[in-house]
């Protein structure tokens, strides 16, 4: 398991050894942990191989590895000066070069910056501004004369008009332009549009993160026993996914959609349902991922090792396989984050969600799928909600992508 | 090679029952009953006797309610697809075939035209990223492909409605046909292309990013392989290295990608459709399933999932048949 490979560039150095170690425990601990050393220099630019192996992991091995590595350097062909390497190398563990190589992509910095400002307005800011609440509705309306003629004819066939002036006493004050009072206006309800955008980032971010979540526990346990145990197993899980993969998204959902609202799931609560019933059909993509990872991790010298020392096959699974998927996994995690937050959204556009009075991006959309005049005349009601929806999409599918380059061992920038 | 195939096409069967029981148990459940909606409507005026009404009940195969009567109505069910008899929609009283048949048209046709025009933007836009990588080309063309993948579609749609047909009014935003002309035949196609051209405007925009970036990786893939750089060893353009060596090996996965999207031109695009009020089969299935019309609502959706096995059905053999270096077990 040592293999020692070099690369020397002008500025560029990069140091990749297994780990020396004692034990067979350490071995298994702490196998494919990288040691890459770095010119102390910050102008330089750090070319880095091997899959990153959990942090914790690697922590562990950094110290022990400290002494191995300084020899190995020692020993490794360098062509380079006499210069001993030890005083110009900065040991950086992996985990610490992610982060570094994340934060160079400016793509991924701007994605970050979205999240967390969405995510600070939607949870911290109903908490900073109290002006209205999310179903409080504005009821300073304007009282309106208008003047009708109206024709009456005589019983002589005369026809006389008669003007009569109609007062209209509008309680609630609706669709009010963007004003001090109302940031963005208020929706055709008299609700205040800037407060329900950030009950409605609340709903959306948060269903999302638990869809999220939930797929990823089922997409680890059912791929990593397929991918594991393969076999009967295997083909069973895989083609139950299969027919899971088959199911049309859209129209399932507004199947299930029904049923909820046939089992009087409070409003507040459906969409959070609904979203527990997605999950159901949207963990194979998770699954085929764990599962092909794991077909390939399974044959490494570790897990000979891991075979050797007696583990348990959970431990097997999940102590030394699964988080050597994590970085694959983490990327799908945060793209699959901004497919939910579009999914939520389009089941409330089509008022499957998140239902009046209660407010989801989406929800607030769905007016204009019937009423053209507000589509054509208000878009601070409609327009504000859309782009939130597509901001949040927009940061995720950033970071995701910043994610992807900086965890991929194969990325040289 | 025919083994392979026969393999793949019994385990599609499979696939489709599996499906196909899935659909079957949860339209079961489904509140919503078009029957019952129906005698409700007629009932005001205490027309309808019970009797019929169980009647009606029993000849769609919905009369018991139980665990046993589902199962007896799911095997019924599957006899009769079997047959490819889809049963008869309640609100169209016309076999679910011919319902999506007849529907399919537009649908096919914003789907087929709106390809094109995708693949046509996508490939050229992907090789340029890949070959001029890192560079403010690459960047826009990904941040591009990133907004297009972010857009939700209603909102997207709804906003070209907005801007081009009702303000500046340069297209209808709403329908097939107008229908004020008195024009048939040839005639007609104007007026469907000028309905059509905003859900395939966007159709096009929310779906060029993944391939973009499909080109894109495999072009870059590509560019990186030793025979590559013999080619530019033995001093050859670069442009006969990038369109003569380069680009005919990533057109290996987008054969395969367009082999597997062909079975789902026919599908229709629900929420598109929806918008801009296009009498396509998303359109008619979204209201279908509005009004609890099972028989179509099931046909639609086995429909949708015969689709989708039959794409990666098909992308894996044109992989099969595209690239010489796959061998079959």
């Amino acid at each position: 398991m040592e293999e020692k490979n070099i690369l020397t560039n002008e500025n560029e150095v990069l140091l990749d050894t297994a780990p020396e170690v004692e034990s067979a425990e350490a071995v298994v601990d702490t196998a494919e942990a990288t040691v890459t050393a770095e010119i102390a220099d910050e102008s330089c630019e750090t070319v880095e191989k091997e899959t990153a192996e959990s942090a914790e992991a690697v922590y562990e091995a950094a110290e022990s590895e400290t002494e191995a590595a300084e020899s190995e350097i020692a020993d490794a062909e360098t062509e380079d000066t006499e210069v001993p390497l030890d005083r110009n190398v900065k040991l950086m563990s992996p985990m610490q070069m992610v982060i570094r190589r994340f934060f160079r992509s400016k793509l991924s910095i701007v994605g970050l910056v979205m999240i967390v400002s969405l995510f600070l307005f939607s949870f911290v800011g109903p908490l900073v501004y109290t002006r209205w609440g999310e179903i409080e509705l504005d009821e300073s309306g304007t009282v309106s004369y208008t003047t009708q003629e109206i024709e009456v004819v005589g019983e002589d066939g005369t026809v006389t008009i008669i003007k009569q002036t109609v007062e209209r006493q509008e309680k609630d004050n609706y669709l009010a332009p963007p004003s001090k009072d109302h940031l963005l206006g208020t929706d055709e309800q008299g609700y205040d549009v800037f407060t329900r955008l950030m009950y409605g980032g609340r709903i959306s971010l948060s269903v999302s993160f638990i869809a999220v979540l939930v797929i990823t526990v089922l997409g680890v346990i059912l791929g990593g026993i397929a991918g594991y145990f393969r076999g009967f197993v295997d083909n069973l899980i895989m083609r139950i996914c299969d027919v899971l993969m088959c199911l049309p998204g859209i129209p399932i959902l507004l199947i299930i959609s029904t049923l909820l609202e046939a089992a009087e799931v409070d409003a507040k609560y459906r969409i959070y349902w609904l979203m527990v019933y997605l999950t159901l059909f949207s963990w194979p993509g998770t699954a085929r991922l764990v599962r092909g990872q794991i077909l390939s991790l399974r044959e490494q010298e570790y897990m000979v090792a891991a075979e050797a020392m007696g583990y348990s096959t959970g431990r097997k699974i999940f102590k030394h396989l699964v988080p050597n998927v994590m970085p694959q996994l983490i990327v799908q995690m945060t793209l699959s984050l901004g497919s939910m937050i579009l999914y939520e959204a389009t089941l409330s556009y089509l008022n499957m969600g998140v239902k009046a009075p209660y407010a989801a991006w989406g929800t607030m959309i769905n007016i204009i799928s019937t009423n053209t005049d507000i589509l054509q005349n208000n878009f601070n009601v409609w327009g504000a909600p859309g782009i939130c929806i597509v901001i949040a999409v927009l940061g995720f599918n950033f970071v995701g992508d910043g994610l992807r380059d900086a965890l991929d061992p194969k990325s040289r920038r | 090679m025919l083994k392979y195939i026969l393999k793949r096409i019994g385990l599609a069967i499979l696939i489709l029952i599996g499906v196909s029981l899935i659909i079957y148990f949860l339209i079961r459940l489904m509140p919503v009953d078009f029957i019952q909606n129906k005698v409700n409507a007629m009932n005001q005026s205490n027309t309808v006797p019970a009797d019929a009404v169980e009647k009606l009940y029993e000849m769609y195969g919905l009369d018991n309610s139980g665990f046993k009567g589902i199962v007896k109505g799911y095997f019924n069910w599957l006899g009769a697809l079997a047959k490819l008899d889809l049963g008869k929609s309640f609100v169209d009283y016309a076999p679910v075939a011919e319902v999506i048949a007849k529907n399919m048209g537009i649908s096919f046709a914003v789907a087929l035209i709106a390809t094109i025009f995708e693949f046509m933007i996508a490939i050229p836009l992907g090789i340029t990223a890949a070959t001029h990588q890192y560079s403010f080309r690459d960047y826009l063309v990904t941040v591009l492909a990133m907004i297009g993948i972010s857009l939700p579609s209603f909102f997207f749609g709804q906003m070209l409605k907005n801007v081009f047909a009702l303000q500046l009014g340069w297209f209808p935003s709403q329908g097939t046909l107008s229908g004020a002309g008195s024009a048939t035949g040839l005639a007609l196609i104007p007026d469907y292309l000028a309905h059509m051209f905003l859900p395939i405007l966007t159709v096009v925009i929310l779906s060029i990013g993944p391939r973009m970036r499909m080109t894109r990786t495999n072009m870059l893939e590509v560019m990186n392989s030793d025979y590559i750089r013999t080619a530019r060893a033995k001093g050859l353009t670069e442009t006969k290295v990038i369109y003569k060596h380069a680009f005919r090996n990533t057109l290996i996965p987008l054969v395969t990608t367009l082999a597997g999207l062909l079975p789902s031109l026919f599908s229709g695009a629900i929420i598109t459709e929806q918008v801009f009020g296009l009498d396509g089969i998303g359109n008619i299935a979204l209201n279908r399933m509005m009004q609890g019309d099972i028989p179509f609502i099931m046909g639609y959706n086995m429909f949708l999932a015969m689709l989708s096995v039959l794409g990666v059905l098909l992308s894996d053999l044109m992989y099969v048949i595209v690239d010489p270096r796959v061998k079959l077990d």
